[in-house]
């Protein structure tokens, strides 16, 4: 039995613009594999097409060419969908509902029974540091608030594999050290984690092993431990910063 | 089994929650209110018609404001959760389409049943308060609910347009869809008269095409006039209906199915 719980093979995607169908290539023969229990950053600039991957093995884009597995499955298919949590960028919720209603609701749609519904809710709430707010409508939380509630939801179904985008984004010192607990924790629990960020710190601290994707394609891939740890470089930064400088010269 | 009707009951309750707590619901509500109370006025002005003028005017606002509700509020169903993202959150759980379709479409029915529950207590209420010794035609609310029936075929042309147009155009969409299917004796007048052998064809070809819901208004007239209609009459027209529904919410699955969410 493979560990692999991530395969993408040549992964390929092309965005058509509206007006003039111009096509222009986002993500460019990605050919990834990230293991069990492994801690996964995809690193890029704005705009390298770490989001549209992310979305790639999620299933929200389809590709153009090449395949993906998640959890041994065709990317977006429902049986490894239901192993997943994913936390998009600058999640959105429906304001009309309070937090604790969110995380009901996410947990139905995961078929979780009601009471375990409800003691995961309050469980979840408190990693997050947000029992005081369970009860609150969500249009009146601040935007750390929003990406606390967006973990707790990508947590409801206790997933094997999570996919956060950004996790960090638009948290205070607090939230990011918070963040990187809860990291740690859901490490030591053996869960495989694939995150987007931008803050190489963070990064550093919390990874197994990085990939920098740039313009599309991946420029880089290696353990953190090599890297920081005699590999030549100084630190994430200066591994990542030659990587983007030597574009398409994949290490 | 659960698996299968859970995620289609927490859209559903998501639907109604968020229909229920939105404030234009309540604006047309109160609409509706007024428009029946003026039924009073209206009817006084006849001779010895008003409680059958109010219940004419209470039936048509029930079946104009639900309408507009169900529009309003169904066009932008799907749009708005890709407008605003949330639709991340639920295709990336074990969600298949059309369970998102359903739940979408029954948390709004729901809602357009309470609507029209509570327009209809509320044309009881004011045909009771008008005149204590008047007998409330039986039929009364059977016609509302033949009015709901209708109401739910307008909520799937609604959902099928959310899932592919701006919520302007889907209200035009559906506001056209809805007044042609009501001209369904027109369309084939129009063909018979004319003759332009093309123009026949094409108004024969929209006929078949499009609903026929003149039939559904005309038994709601009928009840009102005491005549109960025939049981196999009314079970073709719930069946139409119903097979309608059920290929506009099929249409709505195939195009979220095929859709990507960038």
């Amino acid at each position: 039995m493979t560990n692999s719980v991530i395969e993408t093979s040549s992964l390929t995607k092309d965005h058509v613009s509206h007006f003039l169908r111009k096509r222009f290539r986002v993500v460019d023969g990605l050919t990834l594999t990230v293991e069990r229990s492994e801690t996964f950053g995809l690193l890029g600039l704005n705009g390298a097409g770490k989001t549209t991957t992310l979305k790639l093995l999620l299933g929200l884009l389809r590709p153009t060419a090449g395949s993906a597995t998640v959890l041994g499955f065709p990317a977006g298919d429902r049986r490894a969908l239901a192993k997943i949590g994913f936390l998009p960028e600058n999640p959105y919720f429906y304001s009309y509902l309070t937090g604790s209603e969110f995380l009901d609701f996410a947990g139905l749609t995961f078929g979780i029974a009601k009471q375990e519904r409800r003691e995961r809710a309050e469980q979840l709430l408190q990693l997050v540091s947000m029992s005081h707010a369970g009860d609150t409508p969500i249009r009146k939380y601040s935007k750390g608030m929003m990406q606390r509630l967006g973990i707790a939801q990508s947590l409801m179904n206790d997933p094997e594999l999570i996919f956060w985008d950004e996790p960090t984004s638009g948290l205070d010192p607090i939230g990011r050290r918070d963040v990187r607990l809860i990291l740690h924790k859901l490490k030591d629990r053996g869960k495989t984690i694939f995150f987007n960020s931008h803050l190489l710190p963070d990064v550093s601290e919390i990874c197994d092993r990085v990939g920098v994707l740039h313009k599309g394609k991946l420029v880089g891939s290696e353990k953190v431990s090599t890297v920081t740890g005699g590999g030549g470089y100084q630190n994430l930064e200066e591994y990542f910063l030659e990587c983007v400088n030597c574009e398409g010269a994949a290490r | 089994m659960t698996n299968l009707v859970g995620p289609v009951l927490a859209i559903a309750r998501n639907t109604l929650r968020e229909t229920v707590r939105d404030r234009i619901v309540y604006v047309f509500l109160v609409f509706a209110f007024v428009i029946t109370l003026a039924g009073i006025l209206l009817g006084s002005l006849s001779v010895g018609q008003d409680l059958r003028i109010l219940e004419d005017i209470g039936l048509a606002t029930i079946a104009f404001i639900g309408g507009i509700i169900a529009i309003f509020v169904g066009t932008s169903l799907v749009y708005k959760e890709i407008e605003r993202r949330t639709i991340y959150l639920i295709v990336t759980k074990p969600i298949a389409r059309w369970q998102f379709i359903l739940g979408k479409y029954l948390g709004l029915s729901s809602c357009v049943l309470l609507v029209t529950f509570a327009m209809g207590a509320f044309l009881l209420g004011t045909i009771c308060a008008c005149s204590h010794e008047h007998v409330i035609n039986p039929l009364l609310m059977e016609s509302v609910l033949l009015i709901y029936v209708e109401l739910l075929f307008v909520t799937a042309i609604a959902t099928f347009f959310s899932t592919f147009a701006t919520p302007v155009m889907s209200v035009v969409f559906t506001l056209a869809l809805w007044l042609i299917a009501h001209m369904g004796q027109s369309l084939r007048d129009l063909a018979r008269v004319s003759d332009n052998a093309g123009v026949t064809r094409l108004f024969e070809a929209i006929y078949w095409f499009v609903p026929d819901l003149a039939k559904l208004t005309q038994v709601r007239a009928d009840l009102m006039y005491s005549r109960q209609p025939e049981p196999e009459l009314l079970g073709f027209l719930l069946s139409y209906v119903l097979a309608y529904i059920i290929l506009l919410l099929s249409f709505s699955t195939v195009v979220t199915e095929r859709r990507e969410f960038p």
